[in-house]
């Protein structure tokens, strides 16, 4: 893999381009491009984590707002099985997982992650998930859309603030590196899973990094200065997301889960940023009255812990429409239930493929619901053209898959119906 | 070449145009307004002339004749599925937004970011009708050079311009010269048809082409706007619809060698019927008009009501059909939304809050705004209400009209027994 010019970029930028490139070369050049980071390490009690794998809220850093902040770094890893789960493979992947987590501290200075399954993993075992599973295949949601669908076993998410951890991170489980921030990896995970290179997918967020990108195809100049995303506004207002309990499957053997759905899109920075204009910006991706009351700001810094969308402006959405535009924020509000946002949007920023995009990484409780939120936020109900229905026309699925983040104690291959 | 130069030479003295800076600005007048100064500073810095785009002081607030003719490249038509496609390609250039329509952050003047690249515009129409498909498809276009993708894929904007009509266009910026592919995806349409049109346009379709981008096709495209005389730039009026069936300009055959000059049939005009070609009883403006259609923000408005037992009527209803288009060149104004109201001696008749028309497209009276009635009677009142004005980009002298758009009255005729 050919590193890219380290003349040609900030340092930042140049980080961020060595974990898109991802291997040991790249970890290689990292490591001596960051010099010693200080990364805290792990625990030795694994009874001290969470039993929740998604458990990353109470250990990420917040903003001055008290919205939590999405470590800097991610890495999606998509892992094909190479023979059929067995107890000693269990054992196996069970054994690398917690070197990760004896390796480096479970926050955003160290290392969260996840591993999920997807639905053909789990069409290997005779039984069905129990209904308290909703993990349908994934499948189109727009007529517009001809995703290509994630039909491998399994997909790691590797995040930290720290790039040169999820290299290393990815290198010790599949490479040849063997030592973790001080701990010697015995066990990782070649032998049971493969790394999908060709589907390897990575991102970044936080505020100034979108802009830090300019040199890539299709992203240009006029992103701003401080946005965290690439749209140019903040998200994931605290307010505005579901909870990890709201997420978390209660009842049945997955007691303790939740369901992952991660659409990968491409986005159109240049008619939004050079074409659109900012009250059309913040139309478009908030509401027509978040323009009008100028209720957000450049990036969004006016608003706090909330995108702002009450119940009337939700229930103005198709009045809005029949005025011309309607928002993307307020279109997706229309499904939350009882009131409530029923996704955790844990959405990064990408370049992968040298073009703009966002692999839009979603937690909640059923694929259904995220289905629900997602047929709201197209709007095909809506009395309105394609332009001007929120930011549709600014981005095109790539992929979907949907997968079952298992609770850290069935984390390692597991059947579809636990004891 | 020598054709070309000779063109460049007409160009430059029709404008006063120099390869330098041109302050155009100030010989229009529009001296003190900082935003159009900035648009004249040419952000060229290459040898991609682009055409001056003076502003027009005060344009009224109505279609108006614009500065230039543009000048265009037509490619060959190409067909996917129940498709032709006609892609067009001129020089990148100014258009205006709508969001809304009648704020003053509503529409918004896009300059392109820079003057190496294209306009790129496609007409779409149905094949067997021949009716072209005044419809927001979500269209996704991707552009390659050398079987690598050029930047994002992107959704043109659905546009009206005095000689194109209704077609999809944006500028695309092009860096180097040479061969281009364009892949078009077209989604399903969503909106609703009617007539030998209902039940069509189910399945999406893929349409690929080439064009050449370099300096021939610059100084075509460049060299082939016609300004108008200045004393013609903003008066109330409209270019004629560009002929079809050819190159704009007078390039002759310059072109006959890459394959993109030819006679390549006809490409239909998106121009709606006429209105003598509706039937039904056409309703009456209550307040006398001078015009043949009643206007509302410059739009010409046929109301027609057909009698119950058309086949666009529900049961024994009645369908009022409703067909806002452009004054002189009956371009279809497509994405407004609209709902009538009726009224009996002064007492509302159904919902007092109107009754949403539909946008449809049929095979015989093309894009119109409809929706069944109960049976009106001679003498009741009917108010159309424009809820939201055409949310279609605008070429110049289309951008000030169609925005404020007061709602029309009609009264029944005496005559009507429908």
């Amino acid at each position: 893999m050919t590193l890219p010019d380290r003349s040609a970029l900030s340092r930042r930028d140049y980080l961020r381009t060595l974990v898109a490139i991802g291997g040991a070369t790249a970890l290689s050049a990292c490591v001596s491009e960051s010099g010693a980071v200080d990364v805290p390490t792990g625990t030795d009690d694994p009874e001290s984590l969470p039993a929740r794998q998604h458990a990353w809220n109470d250990v990420l850093s917040r903003d001055d707002d008290g919205n939590v902040q999405s470590p800097e770094h991610h890495v999606l890893l998509p892992l094909s099985l190479v023979d059929e789960p067995t107890d000693a493979a269990r054992a196996q992947v069970e054994d690398a997982l917690r070197t990760l987590e004896r390796a480096y501290e479970w926050s955003n200075e160290g290392l969260v992650f996840t591993i999920g399954y997807t639905p053909a993993y789990f069409d290997r075992f005779d039984d069905s998930l129990p209904e308290s599973v909703a993990l349908p295949e994934p499948a189109a949601l727009t007529a517009a859309e001809n995703p290509v669908f994630d039909e491998f076993d399994a997909v790691l998410h590797l995040a930290s603030d720290h790039s040169q951890v999820v290299l290393e991170a990815e290198e010790g489980l599949f490479g040849d590196h063997d030592d973790l921030n001080g701990i010697a990896v015995e066990t990782d995970l070649t032998g049971v899973f493969e790394r999908l290179e060709e589907q390897r997918r990575s991102g970044f967020v936080g505020a100034g990094l979108p802009a830090e990108h300019t040199d890539v195809s299709g992203v240009p100049d006029s992103v701003p200065e401080d946005a965290p995303f690439f749209m140019g506004f903040r998200s994931g207002f605290i307010d505005s997301q579901a909870t990890e309990d709201r997420v978390t499957i209660e009842d049945g053997p997955f007691a303790g889960a939740t369901t992952q759905h991660i659409e990968s899109l491409e986005t159109q920075l240049r008619t939004w940023l050079e074409q659109d204009s900012h009250p059309m910006r913040v139309r478009k991706l908030f509401s027509p009255e978040h323009a009008d009351e100028e209720l957000v700001g450049d990036v969004g810094e006016k608003l706090t812990t909330t995108n702002g969308l009450t119940d009337e402006r939700i229930d103005a959405t198709e009045a809005d429409a029949r005025d011309g535009v309607v928002g993307h924020a307020q279109k997706a509000a229309r499904g939350r239930i009882d009131g409530e946002p029923p996704l955790l949007r844990r959405d990064f920023n990408t370049v992968d493929g040298d073009r703009p995009g966002v692999h839009f990484l979603s937690l909640q409780h059923g694929i259904d619901e995220f289905v629900r939120v997602r047929e709201a936020m197209t709007g095909a109900d809506l009395d309105v053209g394609n332009a001007n229905n929120g930011i549709l026309s600014y981005i095109f699925v790539d992929r979907r898959g949907n997968y079952l983040l298992p609770p850290r104690s069935l984390r390692a291959l597991p059947p579809t119906n636990p004891q | 070449m020598h054709d070309h130069d000779l063109d460049r030479r007409t160009f430059v003295q029709r404008t006063g145009a120099t390869t330098g800076i041109l302050a155009l600005a100030g010989c229009l007048g529009t001296d003190g307004d900082d935003e159009d100064e900035d648009r004249d500073d040419p952000d060229n810095g290459d040898d991609a002339e682009m055409p001056r785009f003076p502003e027009i002081d005060d344009p009224p607030a109505a279609v108006y004749r614009p500065t230039h003719r543009e000048s265009m490249r037509m490619l060959e038509p190409i067909t996917a599925g129940e498709y032709t496609l006609a892609p067009m390609l001129s020089y990148p250039h100014p258009f205006w937004l709508i969001t809304g329509g009648t704020g003053e952050d509503d529409v918004e003047r896009v300059d392109p970011e820079q003057g190496r690249g294209v306009h790129l515009m496609i007409t779409l129409w149905d094949d067997d009708t021949g009716i072209v498909l005044p419809v927001d498809t979500s269209a996704t276009i991707r552009i390659f050079q050398d079987g690598d993708q050029i930047g994002s894929p992107q959704s043109p904007w659905p546009m009206i311009s005095q000689e194109m009509g209704f077609h999809f266009g944006d500028n695309v910026p092009l860096e180097d010269d040479g061969t281009y592919t364009v892949e078009v995806e077209l989604p399903p349409i969503p909106t609703h048809t009617t007539g030998d049109l209902e039940g069509r346009f189910t399945d999406s379709e893929t349409a690929t082409f080439e064009f050449e981008y370099d300096q021939a096709f610059r100084d075509q495209v460049v060299g082939g706007v016609e300004y108008l005389d200045e004393s013609e730039w903003g008066e109330r009026g409209a270019l004629e619809p560009m002929d079809h069936g050819r190159d704009d300009g007078q390039h002759g055959d310059d072109h006959d060698d890459d394959g993109h000059h030819h006679d390549n049939g006809h490409v239909p005009d998106s121009a709606l019927p006429s209105a003598e070609a509706y039937p039904g009883t056409r309703l009456e403006p209550t307040d006398g008009v001078d015009t043949d259609l009643p206007r509302s923000g410059d739009a010409a408005v046929l109301v027609t009501l057909l009698e119950a037992g058309s086949r666009l009527a529900d049961g024994d209803e009645q369908y009022l059909l409703v067909s806002p288009r452009t004054p002189y060149n009956r371009v279809p104004l497509a994405d407004m939304a609209m709902s009538v109201t009726v009224d009996r001696e002064g007492e509302p008749v159904g919902d007092a809050d109107g009754v949403a028309l539909e946008q449809t497209i049929d095979s015989e009276y093309d894009l119109h705004y409809g929706a069944s009635l109960p049976a009106l009677q001679p003498g009741d009142s009917v108010t159309v209400t424009i809820e939201s004005p055409p949310q279609v980009a605008r070429h110049q002298g289309y951008e000030t009209a169609f925005l404020e758009m007061p709602s029309l009255e009609f009264t029944v005729p005496e005559e009507s027994d429908a």
